[in-house]
């Protein structure tokens, strides 16, 4: 046996393509050099060139012979346009992200707004039910380093709580501060700590202290800086009595 | 790595003797197809895609049972011809068989390519080995032209023993290697090497007169 025998008995596994790999390289390269055989794999392939007809047809699917006139024709379409669509749909899906992810963000701030504009509208209206509900009206005017100002007192007793309004007054000296007392018949109970500010009025809403029934008026005095607790030591500004 | 070892002008030569009988057969439309093809005529392009889709993609999707990988391959087979095709001399060959053949060897090298192969020759069992790939349809001349070609194949096919039929049906419509119709089999190379080529033998034998069909 030669070496060209194995070649010869192969020859119509080469022409169906049934050799494997190593094999099939080893014999396209001899086929380079050997008219025989190489006109051999010729008539093969003629011979046995209906063999794929052997296969049962598949009809094609719609619109198959215009996408295959256009590929024969002009070619693969260039690779960016093969990535175009699935890039401008994956575009599409990140700025729909964005969008909902910025509307999102604009809807959360508007309802933190929304939900602050209800507490603000809830604490005037909850001042105003205060004042209107007042039964009683307490008002003295003050007078403080030549500036005309007042202090008015509208006192629920509904809801045992008191709006204040001082007003005209100007903002207390560095070493004092202004302070709102409840008086009793025992003496005064420290209330609320007041800024002063002339350009506009000061307004507070203050529940009663706990012996609610025996306050008997309100007074506001200028405290010193130091002085935390005790009774008043400063100045007298306004007294009220109910 | 892409095996195609024709040309469409290459050896061969039309003879007006033995042809089939349907309307494929007029090599007169062979060679005016072949030349308007040339000439870059795009309409007769489509006249070829409508006429040898079907079995192109029967080819295909037998070897690669995947629709659009099929199609893939149709379409870079039509591509093929359509920059290689020279107009009609003596030694022209037929478009068929050439679009058959790249067709085929185009699946081939597909098919080698999978990753997934070896999962597939795995799952191939004894009853798929005999299953509809070589099973003649109905001959529907009016439907679909090149049916009497498909019987003819058929008949050829069937006239072989069950073996080598099975090892044909591995080795050349669903694109396996030697190796792998053994593995597929659980018979030596040896065997499959020699059920090949008795196969091929008594093919040539019972195709030879088709040879020089035309479309």
């Amino acid at each position: 046996m030669t070496a060209h025998d194995w070649f010869t008995e192969h020859r119509a596994e080469f022409a169906a393509r049934t050799l494997d790999a190593a094999d099939e390289a080893t014999f396209q390269a001899h086929l380079e050099r050997c008219e025989e055989c190489r006109r051999e794999v010729e008539l093969l392939d003629r011979e046995l060139a209906w063999l794929p007809m052997g296969a049962a047809p598949v009809t094609p699917r719609p619109g198959l012979r215009r996408r295959i006139t256009e590929y024969a024709v002009r070619g693969p379409a260039p690779r960016w346009t093969r990535w175009a669509v699935p890039i401008g749909a994956a575009a599409g899906l990140l700025l729909a992200a964005a969008g909902w992810y910025a509307g999102d963000q604009r809807a959360a701030s508007l309802a933190d707004e929304v939900a602050l504009s209800r507490l603000r509208l809830a604490a005037i209206e909850d001042t105003l039910s205060v004042m209107r509900q007042a039964a009683r009206v307490l008002q003295a005017k003050i007078d403080m380093d030549g500036k005309q100002g007042g202090l008015v007192i509208f006192a629920d007793s509904k809801s045992h709580r008191w709006n204040v309004v001082m007003h005209g007054l100007p903002p207390a000296p560095p070493n004092g501060r202004y302070q709102f007392w409840f008086i009793y018949a025992d003496g005064m109970v420290r209330g609320a700590e007041v800024q002063g500010d002339s350009s506009r009025p000061v307004m507070f809403t203050t529940g009663m202290p706990s012996r609610s029934g025996e306050v008997m008026g309100a007074a506001l005095t200028l405290e010193p800086m130091d002085a935390k607790d005790g009774p008043p030591r400063g100045k007298e500004l306004a007294h009220l009595m109910l | 790595m892409g095996v195609d070892r024709s040309k469409p002008g290459s050896a061969g030569r039309v003879t007006q003797g033995t042809r089939p009988a349907s309307s494929l057969s007029v090599s007169a439309r062979e060679e005016g197809l072949r030349n308007r093809i040339a000439a870059r005529d795009e309409q007769a392009l489509v006249e070829l895609v409508d006429l040898t889709t079907p079995w192109l993609l029967g080819v295909a999707h037998a070897m690669l049972h995947d629709k659009d990988e099929a199609e893939e391959v149709v379409m870079e087979a039509f591509r093929t011809v359509w920059m290689s095709v020279t107009p009609t001399t003596a030694e022209s060959r037929g478009l068929l068989p050439y679009l058959l053949r790249v067709t085929r060897h185009r699946a081939i090298d597909r098919l080698r390519g999978r990753q997934r192969r070896r999962r597939q020759l795995a799952l191939l069992t004894p009853h798929e080995l005999e299953r509809s790939t070589v099973a003649p349809v109905e001959p529907n001349e009016a439907a679909q032209p090149g049916w009497q070609l498909h019987t003819q194949v058929h008949a050829a096919l069937g006239n072989l023993p069950a073996e080598q039929r099975a090892a044909v049906q591995l080795a050349y419509f669903e694109g396996l290697t030697q190796s792998e119709i053994a593995a597929a089999l659980g018979i030596p190379l040896g065997t499959v090497k020699t059920r090949l080529r008795l196969a091929f033998g008594h093919l040539r034998l019972a195709l030879a007169h088709m040879k020089d069909w035309v479309l």
